[in-house]
């Protein structure tokens, strides 16, 4: 209450340059024709595998498909990999974790025997079938990561929840008579999401990256769409040979990942200067 | 609060979870297209030798037969045979188990031993360059797929360098662990990532705390109020995270394991998968799913004795 | 002698940076690296390359096949002949023979060996010897086989790993019941008289073989085969690690390297980069039932799959996945594989004609199908990739469905799929194998396409008891003439093997059936 009072900070350095990287990832991931400089499928057998030139500024692939198009292309598919694939798990396990952390006891024995089973069940087991029923596609990976990737938010903000409740201001907030779903979501959750927000942000690169994994598997992105993880995982073959196939696409990831978590570091930032 | 029947109570625990696995892991294995024998014998099987085979491996009863068998092999510690290796599952996992068991202990150790000291640093001094730097650096290992970066190090590191074995496991322990290092720092580049980001947001956090300003304020000396306070309270998330992330490297190192020429368990499970190597894959679910609860067993036990307010 | 000559020819005319007039060196252990391990060291039930292409290693057959794949020569057997009648084969033991554990040869065991082999209940490859009607150890030298008819393949087959000579007694004497336990027990420490013997086999990490001292053949300097004193396989999964291996010195030798790494490790000044000729062929199965998954099927209709074919620019898929290394099928079947007929590249690219092929066939504005690809297969991606490009021009919109094998292998068997890539290799050195699997339709209906052709399958009746060459070449080239022009496939390229070795590894041998001959290799020190 007394922040609403107190005179706004400007906002975190690292909030602004994080929300500057992610705009300039949304512009490219909305716009990639006005942007990019070829068809990013569009083969050229004069072109195989040619190291970087100003024709081709990250070179072409073994297919004489420009890089940098497909770099640039990729941005629609893995913005959408980053955000779609987590958004659900960071939701869904945000709020359980909090129901669950708040009452304690009995609810929180089950998610621990549920985020057991979850956690210890193989997720590659889970992709291959989910892929071998539900046909493979982007879609699908989406629906294997959100199984598996709400108990990690459940079990930190559950654990944080805990740890909150014990402070002063959870008994001053049941002391003046507060709704439970008050003290939640008003008192302790603000306090608690920390670690899910700044995990969330790294969790948007690691989709990414499994997304990679799995195109290395031939399980993720499928042809002849341009998608990082899997340009990286065709490029592996030409690493010694034509590097620029994997390196670009991965510092696309880099810098993408990087303005995830210096937004989410900037939040937390927020966060805490607000309380 | 007295450890034991805690231990005792967790582990009754265990059992219903891993009914529970068992189950799916059958059903799940069963649902996907394919059946061993067609794996096995590829495009060039006929029809009549993939009944003989299915029905040799008594997979054309019923499945609440099947089940049956099963639970019964698995209550008597036998896991069955492997389909295609042909060896006892019990074996398999005798070998293959220990393996990734070492390599993921060894990763989240280093993984533990290079975030800790840099999220301190990092966190200490926020927005100067060494916080700049050691974030970057981060940034890039959490953006590389682990068979690049295996391979990167593999590179560098083995063949040219030759600091290390390119591949392979060796034999004796002080081998095993010396041709574990490239694979285990492989993995633990992301996941330490993962556990310095979290740790170095929890330590600002806790840093501007009111509690910390109170303790300082009593006259306690800074080291002890970085001790006592900040550390024991920023890692209560970082000791859940690495319970978790440790328990999803366990079953997810096989693609490390195939870069570095490891035989290890992640990987047999993924050619097992493939191979519809029904016996296995279900033996070597349960083997590390006890593996995993066990981890998060310690990491609890862990995380009660860092908070001495979170009570059992 | 005859055997050191033939290695010598070949390890001159495949290694030519190694002078012919060398003297062997004998000693030290070869290290390779093979991308992945064997399963089941069989030689009846295995039903795996990674088995077949080390087992003759381990256990020999009463034949061998010649370097090049194509014919026989002498192995247990020193002499054969074949009856008037063409229906008994009589083979004479070669003297002194024994097992990698000092007993002797009998021909009791060859008789049993082979009988097993036959039996259709046992494993997958019966089909190979299913002209055996019996086998009968005549006295202590001969063997006489009875045959159900003639059998021009027959000599062939006898080199081919299922006919390998395993000691009955040692067999027997394994704990099981059935013959699969027995041969699960023996084939861990399995007793054979291959030029090598396993020592030890640590699964998903290396098998180690050593010579076998009991080895019938004599090399060069007239002292018996192997030179080396032991092969280690290691079992290295990915291919850069493999590479890097060998590089550093860790390996002598390491197999299936990718095509896109050949030229450079050809520049390699401490590896010879070879390609053995293979009987390795690539295409494309089209499912040409009329209706698939309950909707018309145009690739039922002939003109359709010509168009695919000529829609195909197959000389950029040679660049673009094998890097050149590969060249165009000239027939459905490897040039290497005999009786193979065709010299001109089938189907070259043509758009105008694929164009018209289309609109005679009534899709003038093209169709949608789809492709299975093996998932993580870089090949099989490259391929697929580039036709979804080359179809887009004519209006065919490709779908590519990236599966798990065993997933690929049920949509296969089942005929639910449209289109699906493949490989074949050879396992015998007759053209009735990979005949039989792919257009003869009662084996598994011509690669589980659908196709049927009633002549097709009358030649190759006729051809499979067709002892004179002559008419049996004509019959072949019929049935190839048919097949490549109204066949379910879209042939793709042929490939050879690629395997690199350190320059100090001389006389090692893959054969075009793919078969790892470590009998005559040796080290330079």
């Amino acid at each position: 209450m007394s922040a609403r009072a107190r005179v706004r900070p400007a906002l975190p350095a690292t909030l602004v340059l994080g929300l500057v990287l992610l705009g300039l990832n949304l512009a490219m991931a909305l716009a990639p024709g006005l942007i990019a400089p070829y068809d990013p499928n569009a083969f050229d057998y004069n072109a195989l595998g040619q190291a970087p030139s100003l024709a081709h500024p990250f070179g072409t692939d073994n297919f004489g498909r420009d890089v940098l198009s497909r770099v640039i292309h990729a941005y629609t598919v893995d913005m959408q990999i980053a955000v779609f694939a987590t958004i659900g798990p960071f939701l869904a396990g945000t709020l359980i974790g909090a129901l669950v952390g708040y009452a304690g006891g009995l609810a929180e024995t089950v998610l621990g025997r549920i985020v057991d089973a979850v956690i210890t069940f193989p997720f590659l087991v889970l992709v291959i079938a989910i892929v071998a029923v539900l046909g493979p596609g982007l879609s699908n990976m989406y629906i294997a990561v959100g199984i598996v990737d709400w108990v990690f938010y459940a079990r930190l903000i559950a654990a944080e929840m805990k740890v909150q409740q014990r402070l002063d201001y959870a008994d001053a907030g049941r002391a003046m008579g507060y709704s439970p779903a008050r003290i939640i979501f008003r008192h302790l959750l603000p306090n608690a999401i920390t670690p899910a927000l700044v995990y969330w942000m790294t969790d948007m690169a690691l989709a990414i990256l499994l997304g990679s994994s799995l195109g290395y598997l031939g399980l993720g992105a499928q042809p002849p769409t341009p998608e990082w993880g899997v340009q990286i995982a065709d490029g592996k073959n030409f690493m010694t040979t034509a590097w620029w196939m994997s390196v670009f696409p991965g510092i696309a990831i880099v810098l993408t990942g990087l303005g995830f978590s210096l937004t989410g570091d900037g939040l937390a930032e927020l966060l805490r200067v607000k309380k | 609060m007295s450890l034991l029947p805690y231990l005792l109570r967790r582990l009754a625990q265990l059992v219903p979870t891993l009914l529970f696995i068992a189950v799916v892991v059958f059903l799940l294995v069963r649902l996907l297209p394919g059946d061993p024998a067609s794996a096995m014998l590829g495009d060039r099987a006929r029809d009549a030798d993939v009944a003989r085979i299915n029905h040799d491996l008594g997979l054309d009863k019923p499945l609440v037969i099947q089940f049956l068998y099963f639970l019964k092999a698995v209550v008597t510690g036998d896991l069955g045979t492997s389909i295609t290796l042909k060896l006892p599952v019990t074996t398999l996992i005798a070998q293959r188990v220990p393996v990734t068991l070492l390599l993921t202990a060894m990763s989240a150790v280093i993984a533990v031993v290079l975030a800790l000291p840099l999220a301190f640093l990092s966190a200490l001094r926020r927005g100067k360059e060494a916080d700049v730097v050691i974030r970057g650096v981060f940034q890039v290992g959490l953006s590389m797929p682990v068979f690049y970066l295996g391979l990167v190090l593999l590179t560098v590191f083995g063949a040219r360098l030759g600091w290390f074995p390119v591949g392979g496991y060796g034999t004796g322990l002080a081998d095993h662990l010396y041709h574990l290092f490239l694979p285990a720092l492989t993995l633990a580049l992301s996941l330490s990532a993962v556990l310095m980001r979290n740790l170095r947001a929890a330590i600002i956090a806790v840093v501007g705390a009111e509690y910390v300003d109170f303790a300082r304020a009593k006259g306690l000396r800074a080291r002890t109020v970085m001790l006592r306070h900040v550390l024991r309270n920023a890692l209560i998330s970082t000791v859940t995270l690495f319970g978790l992330s440790v328990g999803t490297l366990l079953g997810g190192a096989g693609v490390t394991e195939t870069v570095f020429a490891i035989p290890g368990a992640g990987r047999l499970m993924i050619d097992s998968i493939y191979g519809r190597d029904y016996p296995v894959v279900q033996g070597m679910t349960l083997a590390l799913a006890v593996l995993v609860s066990v981890t998060f067993l310690l990491t609890d036990i862990l995380q009660a004795s860092l908070d001495p307010r979170v009570k059992r | 002698m005859k055997l050191f000559q033939a290695a010598a020819l070949s390890a001159a005319l495949l290694v030519s940076a190694s002078p012919a007039a060398m003297a062997v060196e004998r000693g030290g252990v070869m290290t390779y690296g093979r991308y992945a391990d064997s399963l089941f060291l069989d030689p009846v039930l295995n039903d795996a390359n990674v088995d077949i292409w080390v087992l003759s290693n381990l256990y020999d057959t009463l034949l061998l096949p010649t370097d090049d794949g194509q014919g026989v020569q002498p192995g247990l057997a020193t002499a054969w002949k074949i009856s008037d009648d063409a229906k008994t084969v009589t083979l004479t033991m070669r003297d002194g023979i024994k097992f990698s554990d000092g007993t002797p040869i009998t021909t009791e065991d060859v008789a049993w060996s082979l009988t097993r082999a036959a039996n259709p209940k046992n494993g997958i490859w019966n089909f190979l010897v299913e002209s055996i009607d019996k086998v009968t150890a005549t006295d202590a030298k001969t063997v006489t086989i009875t045959l159900k008819h003639p059998d021009p393949a027959i000599l062939s087959a006898l080199t081919v790993f299922n006919t390998a000579v395993l000691p009955e007694k040692a067999f027997e004497a394994s704990p099981g019941d059935t013959d699969e336990a027995k041969a699960k027990a023996f084939s861990e420490h399995p007793i054979g008289s291959g030029p090598f013997m396993l020592q030890s086999w640590t699964r998903g990490q290396e098998m180690k073989l050593v010579k076998n001292p009991y080895y019938w053949d004599k090399g060069a300097d007239g002292q018996p085969l192997p030179y080396l004193d032991g092969v280690t396989f290691e079992v290295i999964p990915d291919d850069a690690t493999r590479i890097l291996k060998l590089q550093s010195g860790d390996l002598d030798g390491a197999e299936f390297i990718p095509y896109a790494r050949v030229s450079e490790l050809k520049g390699d000044p401490k590896l010879n980069m070879m390609l053995y000729p293979s009987t390795r062929v690539e295409y494309v199965t089209l499912n040409v039932r009329p209706q698939v998954a309950g909707k018309d099927n145009p690739l039922s209709n002939e003109k359709v799959r010509q168009a695919l074919n000529y829609a195909t620019n197959k000389e950029a898929i040679i660049q673009i996945v094998t890097h050149g290394v590969g060249k165009p099928l000239t027939s459905f079947m490897s040039s290497a594989t005999p009786l193979h007929t065709g010299d001109k590249p089938l189907y070259p690219y043509d758009l105008a004609k694929a164009k018209a092929l289309l609109k005679e066939a009534g899709f003038a504005n093209g169709f949608s199908t789809s492709l299975l690809v093996l998932a993580g297969n870089q090949d099989e991606l490259g391929i697929a990739t580039a036709l979804q490009q080359m179809w887009g021009q004519v209006g065919v919109k490709l779908e590519l469905s990236q599966v798990d094998n065993a997933s690929r292998t049920q949509q296969y068997r089942d005929g639910t799929f449209s289109m699906r890539l493949a490989a074949w290799t050879d396992d015998i050195a007759d053209p009735n194998e990979i005949t039989s699997y792919f257009a003869y339709s009662p084996t598994i209906g011509a690669l589980h396409s659908g196709w049927k052709n009633a002549e097709v399958d009358t030649l190759y009746q006729a051809s499979q008891s067709e002892m004179d060459r002559t008419k049996r070449a004509a019959d072949y080239a019929k049935i190839q003439e048919i097949f490549n022009a109204t066949g379910p496939t879209l042939p793709l390229y042929e490939t050879p093997y690629p395997v690199a070795l350190a320059k100090k590894v001389n006389g090692f041998l893959q054969i075009p059936l793919g078969n790892n001959i470590f009998r005559a290799t040796w080290l330079q020190k």
